[in-house]
């Protein structure tokens, strides 16, 4: 779990991360949305004790940070982080550089071994194990990267920009893995400029500027306003439908859409059924009705928008 | 910290140096120097003393030779040739001093321009560990090789007095004091030095810059005032060795109280 308590950090007169509030359940997937500058960076390292906190607190994998060195240090044990460069000595090869961060998490032999060859293996790495990391693609260093980050088997992961500079291919296998390891019960936190793919793996989505501008699942994020466009596909023309349905008292507006219409209500939940109805009753063939949903991408740019200087 | 992540960091600092032939001469020059010059005076300098007369110079050399109170147990042939063999003990203080500190200046501020700092801060080691790895991975190196110099250059320098003087000229303990005592604290200390320098420093060559203005300078003046004298006398070389090494131990207190994990990342990084 991750709990964030008005946690705050300024830069002498700048303030790079304002009271942000918001929390991680267990095993879920937070996406943290924001410009470049927004603070991301700078919150992942105050809640990996990093960089202390000029105000508030926050508890990660259950340990209070900032606290003292041990509590710190204990954290770092129980997280793993995946920075936006992957960061590696090129000159030694891909095993000794996972061996040597191994050793640094304090992992036994057999188990390090183990675990090496465990992820190598499904990151489709062994063959090169011994090959210096100079030699290795953005992809294959960013998927080392990501051995690097769960080798000790962390309860809670930080991804900092995990696909930025990958190729589509590599930026889906890495997509692919973190998915497997919020199925895995990890509690995940991705700070990303990704749209997609915060849309694609996040249960939860906070999107930031300094402040937290907006916050919750992406389906409520992105849920319709009570009034909102509801998108009628039929089979057939809408010739006729669209005088008709303009004289209900419920329908705001009413205009031809690609496959049908788009019909605005006074409140789509209340009013789809009897929408429907009514289109039947018109002798209309209904193939599908949905409320035109915000996307993410809306959703971000208006929060984000609304708060430019 | 367990010995064999401090073999993996020597493994690492190894690969790096042999990849960086820009320090290489470093390496070479020393070591040549602090060998070759000596011979080159044993080879030069004539076994007959009463024609060191006719050299204002050597005579002059001769003179402090012959008052030198530990070199009147040898005879008089030998002692200009045991003089110069002592008074170049100096490089052996240099070679710790330049390499490690060189080494050290690099140890932060490659990291960072690797991109390998974060996830190594990000890591539950100690910062107390981490300066002890980035220690050893500095010293070693220059220790071992000054201790090489100072072997061969010890059998190559008996080899030429053997045949010149009669008498191989044996290393004396002081010079072994200063071998296996003074150099390697002088480069603990510079290494702890170097390595703050590199707390510090921008970029790379900075670095460089710094420690070479800094504190190879320092570590010179250093080891010109105590490399003789320690070079002459066991007790002299066994007290600067363990002055030095205290010297050493309060850098490397200092550094730890002094390494925050957050002006490293935050002072030339991104702070978004």
């Amino acid at each position: 779990m991750i709990r964030l308590e008005s946690l705050t950090r300024r830069f002498g007169q700048r303030t790079v991360v304002n009271a942000l509030s918001f929390e991680v359940p267990t095993g879920q997937l937070c996406a943290v949305l924001g410009p470049n500058g927004a603070g991301k960076t700078t919150t992942v390292r105050m809640l990996l004790g990093l960089i202390p906190p000029t105000a508030g607190r926050a508890q990660v994998a259950g340990i209070t940070v900032p606290g003292e060195a041990a509590e710190r240090s204990a954290v770092r044990r129980r997280c793993g982080l995946l920075t936006e460069t992957p960061g590696f000595y090129d000159r030694v090869s891909a095993w000794d550089n996972l061996v040597l961060f191994g050793r640094l998490y304090g992992l036994s032999d057999d188990r390090l071994r183990a675990g090496i060859e465990r992820h190598l293996r499904f990151m489709e790495l062994w063959s090169r194990k011994d090959d210096p990391v100079a030699t290795f693609s953005k992809g294959m260093k960013q998927r080392l990267a990501l051995v690097r980050a769960i080798l000790h088997d962390p309860e809670v992961v930080f991804f900092d920009e995990p696909t930025s500079g990958l190729d589509p291919a590599s930026a889906r296998d890495v997509r692919t893995l973190i998915a497997n390891l919020r199925r895995e019960g990890r509690t995940i936190l991705v700070c990303t400029h990704n749209l997609t793919e915060a849309e694609e793996l996040a249960d939860l989505v906070a999107v930031i500027r300094t402040s937290l501008l907006a916050f919750g699942a992406p389906a409520e994020l992105t849920a319709p306003h009570a009034s909102a466009e509801v998108l009628v596909r039929l089979e057939g023309g809408a010739d006729g439908l669209i005088a008709a349905l303009r004289a209900r008292p419920q329908v705001l507006e009413a205009a031809p859409h690609k496959d049908g219409l788009a019909v605005t209500l006074e409140d789509w939940r209340r009013d789809t059924p009897a929408l429907v109805a009514d289109l039947v009753g018109l002798g209309a063939r209904v193939l599908e009705v949905r409320p035109r949903r915000t996307t993410l991408e809306q959703v971000y740019l208006e929060a984000v928008g609304r708060e430019s200087p | 910290m367990t010995s064999d992540v401090l073999w993996l960091f020597l493994r690492k600092e190894f690969r790096d140096l042999r990849a960086s032939p820009q320090v290489w001469p470093g390496y070479f020059i020393l070591p040549l120097v602090a060998i070759g010059l000596p011979a080159v005076f044993l080879l030069l300098f004539p076994t007959d003393v009463s024609a060191l007369g006719r050299d204002h110079d050597l005579a002059w050399l001769l003179q402090v030779a012959t008052n030198e109170p530990s070199l009147a147990r040898y005879p008089q042939a030998q002692r200009l040739g045991r003089l110069v063999i002592r008074d170049f003990a100096a490089f052996y203080l240099l070679l710790p001093i330049v390499l490690s500190s060189m080494s050290a200046a690099l140890s932060i501020v490659l990291e960072k321009q690797q991109r390998t700092l974060e996830p190594i801060l990000a890591t539950p080691v100690t910062d107390r560990d981490l300066i002890l790895a980035k220690l050893v991975a500095a010293t070693v190196p220059a220790v071992t090789l000054t201790a090489l110099t100072g072997g061969v250059g010890a059998m190559l320098h008996a080899g030429i007095s053997a045949a010149r003087y009669g008498a191989p000229f044996l290393p004396e303990v002081p010079l072994v004091v200063v071998l296996v005592l003074l150099a390697p604290a002088m480069g603990c200390a510079a290494a702890l030095m170097g390595m703050r320098v590199s707390a510090r420093a921008p970029d790379v060559p900075s670095a460089v810059q710094m420690s070479g203005l800094m504190v190879v300078p320092a570590g010179l003046v250093l080891a010109g005032l105590v490399g003789r004298p320690a070079a002459s006398n066991a007790a002299v070389g066994l007290i600067s060795a363990l002055l030095v090494g205290l010297l050493a131990w309060w850098l490397f207190r200092g550094n730890v109280r002094r390494f925050q994990r957050e002006l490293l990342l935050t002072r030339w990084g991104r702070a978004g």
